[in-house]
């Protein structure tokens, strides 16, 4: 049944997204109204993660198996760096992508119809992805443990022998090339789009869809060669998790995944981008937008980084979530939107932090006013203790929960492998969450959050933002096919 | 807070279900107040969910006074007797929990997941709430304005925004389902201090809530602590249920209407089903995966990839507690008239009704639904939720482990019988929604 779709939702409230208001004078709160009567333990949750059993293969594959046995499922992730689209050649935006999307669209013994027959037949889901920005391709798949036996082996007749059929690619081609318009329609897209390329400037990462002229242009063989020279085990690491008993797991592996040879592929990546020095105001002009998408931020760190647990915490307080001061400020107290959040993409290279939102038009420029405030305020003034802890208390609980869900364990494994951050990286977590303090926070702040070389998009009608732009920097104007417009 | 000893509340229904693939165990019990309450226990991970569904959604509403039950969606989270405004979100957020709440046509639910050692906490806010809610002048211009805005974000500035609204409004009769749940905003605007305290006192009552915990604790501590903090919440007289029922549609209907923001044209077609629970509604939804699930169904293959003339196409099944409908959804690729692809889905619901579906198709759906079904139970917080929907909508949460045995007992017969029951013409709505109109380039 479509559980999904079986009941209209109106979701609302918070987690996803938004909310405002006309006018201020109908609130006067300034900050959150604490009336402290609620009933909060202070006792420190103890975190103890399950351990993933580890092997490795002879011909290089990472495996991580995490044994789970309450439902009658399972799931597979395999990750394979340098696999990404940020590892494309020039020209090529779009291959690796396609690469993995036309990966399940047929093999040298099955069709895309039959894979797609097999698939729903015994329960299961098969998806392979790389997304832009990335440094690697993903194949998932997860099914019923009952027919185990028989989706895995269809997930390693597509990942190892692919065809490229030239009908799939044809169809894949004009679909993607209507997606590439269909996005354009979307002013979060567009924001994405304009930040990426601001932040990253000639980083591979920069680029966030398909060139439509490598659309256009590619064959069958280049994505054959794509796959076979990229998709290649001693760059993968491949996760279970589930109704599955590791060791017979391991023995059917090393049986089934005997044709995955190694190659002398290393994964590389280019030096990481520098920080933006300049600002600038990239606006993205969307005649009749009643909203304007503000996006600012430059780059920061990579995952590697020393500095990640205290950014977690300081971003955590600047715009982390409901309660942090993005959100309490432009939200809660201004109602300028349903939501105002701040991100940091710590990936194998530096990426950006982010604070964003989607305002009213009318309110743009208070905003905007509102965000620098806040930007300032987290590298000037210390935190005050009680919102340092509760911060914290949040990461801490955040990352007790997402234990419920064994995939989740399984994602902690993988990246601790990918990272090559220390064994007991997890189950040390939270003291190191813990052990972040006032000065750390003003220290990264300080050192990463500068207003004075932010990169700012506007997303929204120029006709009435413009000139609040211009205050911020100097501003390019772009239609929303993306082209810079002069005048 | 005073202890109000309660000594008949616990007669318990232990409900337990082995038959089936599912087995999510349950006990239920009632206080005093005629709040429901339902318990999961599950100790996997240390963390606990809590929904309360509330019997009140947009079909409660009249003519007139629409948007309310929305509205009091994002009431509720701006403070009561002894929770600050923006206390609840900062509280939550603070320890790590997740939390939302949603207003669908049927009810009203509100739900959190916490660490296990911060059950108090979730209980004592959706208590504090449900007794003592700051219903202010202040809140009530603040949360109007929210739902504006809301609508301006889900509606108003995105691509087919307004399709879903024009699909009820034109397929249903009753004003039950026929207008949209954010509401009409000259009715919010028009909407006083005394309309809304009238409706928070009328519906969120404990005798019109079920409370469901799932997670790790233990069951006895957790109904003491349930009753502690819900006890002494009075009853209130119970609200008067909405007659949902609808005329016979007599005829095809049909609008058309235009979307500044969308690319390319979608149609939307839509057939009036029976309420959810019911069999025939289950057979309906079967047919509809049939149809349109993965890349092997018949409207994949047939429209997508064979005639081209989708880009993508698919099935919605809106389940309601009264009449709902089947919908079948394709966003157009360009060049083609939307008609084509009414012609051809009705083409493939014609041989659905003389040929019928094949044995492997139905296998395939019967795999795919106890896959789903298992997918959508991983979470404690979306086993609160189901369990308090089925409790509220059908008085059956045990159809949280059943549902699956009503697909699985679907026959090729009862599917062909559906299509040609439902599935015809003087029972469907077509909406088509086409690109702003540009210097004559659509036809």
């Amino acid at each position: 049944m479509t559980r999904s779709t079986l009941f209209l939702l109106i979701p609302c409230a918070v987690l996803l997204a938004q909310q405002p208001q006309e006018n201020d004078k109908s609130i006067s709160l300034s900050q959150v109204e604490r009336k402290n009567k609620a009933p909060v333990s202070k006792e420190l949750l103890k975190v103890k993660l399950p351990k993933p059993v580890e092997a490795k293969l002879d011909n290089g594959l990472t495996v991580l198996i995490l044994e789970n046995h309450k439902l009658p499922y399972i799931s597979i992730d395999l990750l394979i760096e340098g696999a990404g689209p940020i590892d494309e050649p020039a020209g090529k935006a779009g291959l690796a992508a396609a690469t993995a999307a036309l990966l399940t669209q047929g093999t040298a013994t099955r069709t895309s119809r039959q894979i797609a027959e097999e698939t729903d037949l015994y329960g299961a889901a098969l998806r392979a992805n790389s997304g832009f920005g990335g440094n690697d391709s993903e194949v998932s798949v997860s099914g019923l443990s009952q027919t185990f036996d028989k989706w895995f082996a269809l997930f390693t007749d597509v990942l190892l022998h692919p065809s490229y059929p030239d009908a799939e690619l044809k169809n894949y081609r004009q679909r993607a090339l209507v997606g590439l318009k269909q996005q354009r329609a979307q002013a979060s897209f567009l924001a994405s789009e304009r930040f990426n390329r601001a932040v990253y400037g000639v980083f591979p990462a920069s680029v966030v869809s398909a060139s439509p002229e490598f659309l256009q242009n590619m064959t069958p063989a280049d994505l054959q060669k794509w796959h076979d020279e990229r998709y290649v085990p001693q760059n993968a690491i491949l996760g279970i998790t589930g109704d599955v008993n590791p060791r017979e797991t391991i023995a059917m592996l090393k049986k089934s995944l005997a044709d995955w040879k190694r190659s002398s592929l290393e994964k590389k990546l280019p030096p990481s981008p520098p920080v933006v020095e300049q600002k600038h105001v990239y606006l993205v002009d969307r005649p009749g937008s009643v909203q304007t998408n503000i996006v600012i931020g430059n780059i920061a760190i990579d995952r590697r980084s020393p500095d990640y647990v205290a950014m977690r915490v300081t971003n955590q307080i600047l715009g982390g979530g409901g309660a942090a001061r993005l959100f309490m400020k432009l939200r809660e107290e201004k109602g300028y939107t349903y939501g105002a959040y701040s991100t940091f993409t710590p990936l194998a290279f530096a990426g950006p932090w982010r604070a964003f939102s989607e305002v009213r038009t009318d309110v743009t420029e208070g905003s905007m006013t509102e965000f620098f405030n806040e930007l300032n305020r987290i590298r000037t003034d210390k935190t005050p203790a009680s919102e340092l802890e509760e911060a914290k208390r949040s990461i801490v609980a955040t990352f007790a929960l997402s234990l419920e869900s064994p995939s989740q364990i399984l994602q902690l494994a993988i990246t601790q492998r990918r990272y090559g951050l220390p064994a007991d990286y997890w189950d040390t977590y939270p003291e190191k969450i813990a052990a972040v303090t006032a000065e750390d926070v003003l220290r990264i702040a300080k050192k990463y959050i500068n207003p004075a070389n932010a990169q700012i998009v506007a997303v929204g009608d120029a006709a009435k933002i413009k000139a609040i732009m211009e205050k911020y920097g100097p501003v390019t104007v772009y239609d929303t096919s993306g082209k810079e417009i002069t005048n | 807070m005073t202890r109000i000893p309660c000594a008949v509340l616990a007669a318990s229904v232990v409900t337990l279900y082995a038959a089936g693939p599912l087995n999510i165990p349950f006990k239920e019990y009632k206080l005093d107040n005629g709040l429901r309450v339902i318990l999961s226990e599950d100790h996997s991970a240390p963390a606990y969910s809590l929904a309360i569904t509330y019997d009140v959604g947009s079909r409660d509403e009249k003519e007139g006074r629409t948007g309310f039950a929305h509205l009091f969606e994002h009431m509720m989270f701006q403070g009561s007797e002894n929770v600050g405004k923006g206390e609840h979100f900062s509280l939550i957020d603070n320890n790590g929990g997740n939390f939302n709440g949603t207003t669908s046509e049927d009810r009203t639910n509100y739900f959190e997941s916490l660490p296990a050692n911060q059950l108090d906490l979730g209980l004592f806010l959706e208590a504090d709430r449900m007794r003592a809610l700051a219903v202010t002048q202040a809140n009530l211009d603040n949360q109007r304005n929210a739902v504006q805005e809301e609508k301006r974000l889900g509606h108003d500035n995105q691509p087919y925004g307004d399709t879903m609204d024009t699909v009820n409004e034109t397929a249903f009769d009753n004003f039950a389902y026929k207008h949209s749940t954010i509401g009409s905003m000259e009715d919010l605007n028009a909407a006083t201090l005394q309309d809304v305290q009238a409706f928070f006192k009328r519906n969120y009552a404990p005798n019109n809530a079920v409370l469901t915990l799932v997670g790790d604790f233990k069951s006895e501590d957790a109904l003491a602590k349930i009753k502690k903090y819900f006890g002494n919440i009075p009853a209130q007289p119970a609200p008067p249920k909405p007659d949902t029922s609808e005329p016979e549609q007599k005829g095809e209907r049909s609008k058309t209407i235009r979307d500044k923001f969308a690319q390319v044209p979608r149609i939307d077609i839509a057939y009036k089903a029976p309420p959810s629970n019911e069999q025939d509604f289950v057979a309906l939804d079967v047919l509809g995966d049939i149809l349109s699930t993965g890349e092997s169904s018949r409207l994949y293959q047939s429209l997508v990839k064979e005639k081209q003339q989708a880009l993508q196409v698919f099935e919605n099944s809106v389940g309601h507690r009264g009449p709902g409908l089947i919908m079948f959804i394709a966003f157009v690729r360009p060049g083609v008239d939307p008609a084509e692809i009414e012609k051809s889905l009705t083409a493939e619901l014609e041989r659905v009704k003389t040929e019928g579906v094949t044995d492997q198709e139905l296998e395939k759906i019967r795999m795919s639904d106890t896959r789903q079904s298992i997918v959508g139970l991983q979470s404690s917080m979306s086993r609160a939720i189901q369990l308090g929907q089925y409790a509220v909508y059908f008085n059956d949460p045990n159809m949280i482990n059943t549902l699956i045995e009503k697909v699985q007992k679907v026959t090729k017969e009862d599917i062909q019988r559906v299509a040609r029951q439902y599935m015809v013409d003087a029972h469907k709505t077509v909406v088509i929604t086409l690109p702003p109109e540009q210097g004559g380039a659509q036809k």
